[in-house]
C-alpha cells in the first residue's frame, strides 16, 4: 500500500491530469518521451520549479499507423500553464522532430482516460 | 470562440513541407488560417497559393533595397513582413506605413533591438511587432534566457506605445506549429498576460489582414481577394 494514500483526503495534493497528444517524425518510446519532458521542465524552471510542478507520466499510448500517440501527465493543480509551456518547448527527441499538444485537462484519472479515447 | 491566425509560416518553395499539409495541421490545432510568408529571395515573383493567405517576408541588405522591394510587393500580398534584425532595416520598416509586420525585430541571433522611437513609429504606422516563439522553443539555457530578456523589454515598449503585436510560430515544418493555448503559455514566459496573448493571436492578426490600422489612401486593400478566401 502506498503511504501517500493513507493521508486524509483533505490533506492530499490537488492535482490535474493533462491529456496530451504527441506527433513525431519517428516513433518514440515512453522513456525517451518522459526524459525529454523532464529535461524541458528542468531547463525551463530549474530543480525547484520542477519539484513544485510534481510532474509524473501516468499513461502513454503509441498509435500503430502513424508516428504519434497520446498520454496522460499528472501535475500540481496550480502549475498547469507552466507544464503546458514546458511541453510546448519540446522540439525534438532522439534527433527526430517532436511536438506535444495538450488536448484536455481533468481533475481525475477517470475523466482524463475518457478524453484519451 | 475567437479566430486564431498564425501570420508567419514558411512552406513549400522555401521548405519541403507543402502549404496544404501545414494548413491541415494548423486547422486541427484550432487555427482559422495561416499566412505563408516565404522569404522574397526564395519565391521570386511566384506568389500563388491556394491554401491559406499569401504573404511575403522581405529580406533586404540595405535600406534602398528594402524600399524597392516594398514598392514591388505592396498591394500584391495579404501580409507584407520584413525580416528584421539589422537596426537600420528595422527603422526603415517601421517608418513605412506599407509594411504590415516587422518579423523578429531582435533578429534571429539577437543582433538588433527596439527602442522608444521605433515603438512609437510602429504604433503610428500600424506596423505589428512580431514575437517569434520559435526562438524560445528551439534554444536552450543562456541563449534562451537572453532571448526572453529581449522579448520582455520589447513587450514593455510595445505596451507603453500601444503598438500592434502578434505571436507567431515561424514554422518550417509541421512539428514547429504549436496550438493557440500552447502559444499563450509560451508567451507567459516573458510576462505576457493571458488576454493580451490571446488578442495577439486573434484580434491583431485579423486587424492586419483587414488593414485596420491603415488609412484608406495609404494602402491598397486586397478586398476582392479577401472575400474569396473563406476563413
Amino acid at each position: 500500500m502506498c503511504l501517500a494514500l493513507l493521508i486524509p483526503s483533505s490533506l492530499r495534493d490537488r492535482r490535474r491530469y493533462l491529456v496530451f497528444e504527441w506527433l513525431s517524425e519517428r516513433g518514440i518510446d515512453k522513456w525517451t518521451l518522459l526524459s525529454e519532458i523532464r529535461n524541458s521542465i528542468f531547463s525551463l524552471y530549474g530543480d525547484v520549479g520542477a519539484s513544485e510542478s510534481k510532474m509524473r507520466l501516468i499513461e502513454y499510448t503509441n498509435a500503430e499507423d502513424t508516428a504519434g500517440g497520446m498520454g496522460i501527465l499528472r501535475c500540481a493543480h496550480d502549475k498547469v500553464e507552466e507544464v503546458r509551456a514546458a511541453l510546448a518547448c519540446i522540439h525534438s527527441a532522439n534527433e527526430a522532430r517532436l511536438s506535444i499538444r495538450v488536448i484536455g485537462i481533468s481533475g481525475t484519472i477517470k475523466g482524463a482516460t475518457r478524453l484519451l479515447r | 470562440m475567437s479566430k486564431f491566425f498564425d501570420l508567419h509560416v514558411h512552406a513549400y518553395p522555401e521548405t519541403e513541407v507543402p502549404a496544404e499539409e501545414l494548413l491541415r495541421v494548423a486547422k486541427r490545432y484550432g487555427y482559422t488560417g495561416i499566412v505563408i510568408t516565404n522569404h522574397d529571395d526564395t519565391v521570386g515573383s511566384d506568389l500563388k497559393s491556394n491554401s491559406g493567405f499569401c504573404g511575403i517576408e522581405i529580406r533586404a541588405n540595405s535600406v534602398a533595397d528594402l524600399k524597392r522591394k516594398i514598392k514591388l510587393y505592396h498591394g500584391k500580398v495579404a501580409v507584407l513582413a520584413v525580416h528584421g534584425g539589422n537596426d537600420k532595416i528595422n527603422r526603415a520598416a517601421l517608418e513605412d506605413h506599407r509594411v504590415d509586420v516587422l518579423a523578429h525585430p531582435s533578429g534571429e541571433n539577437r543582433e538588433g533591438a527596439l527602442n522608444q522611437v521605433l515603438a512609437r513609429f510602429a504604433a503610428k504606422n500600424g506596423v505589428a511587432i512580431e514575437f517569434n516563439l520559435n526562438a524560445i522553443i528551439q534554444s536552450r539555457r543562456g541563449e534562451r534566457a537572453r532571448m526572453l530578456l529581449k522579448m520582455r523589454s520589447n513587450l514593455k515598449l510595445v505596451r507603453k506605445y500601444k503598438a500592434p503585436l502578434i505571436l507567431t510560430s515561424n514554422a518550417r515544418t509541421i512539428y514547429d506549429l504549436r496550438a493557440p493555448r500552447e502559444m499563450i503559455a509560451l508567451a507567459s514566459l516573458f510576462g505576457m498576460e493571458r488576454e493580451e496573448a490571446a488578442s495577439a493571436l486573434s484580434d491583431f492578426p485579423q486587424g492586419i489582414l483587414e488593414k485596420r490600422w491603415k488609412r484608406e489612401n495609404d494602402v491598397v486593400v486586397l478586398k476582392n481577394e479577401n472575400k474569396k478566401i473563406n476563413y
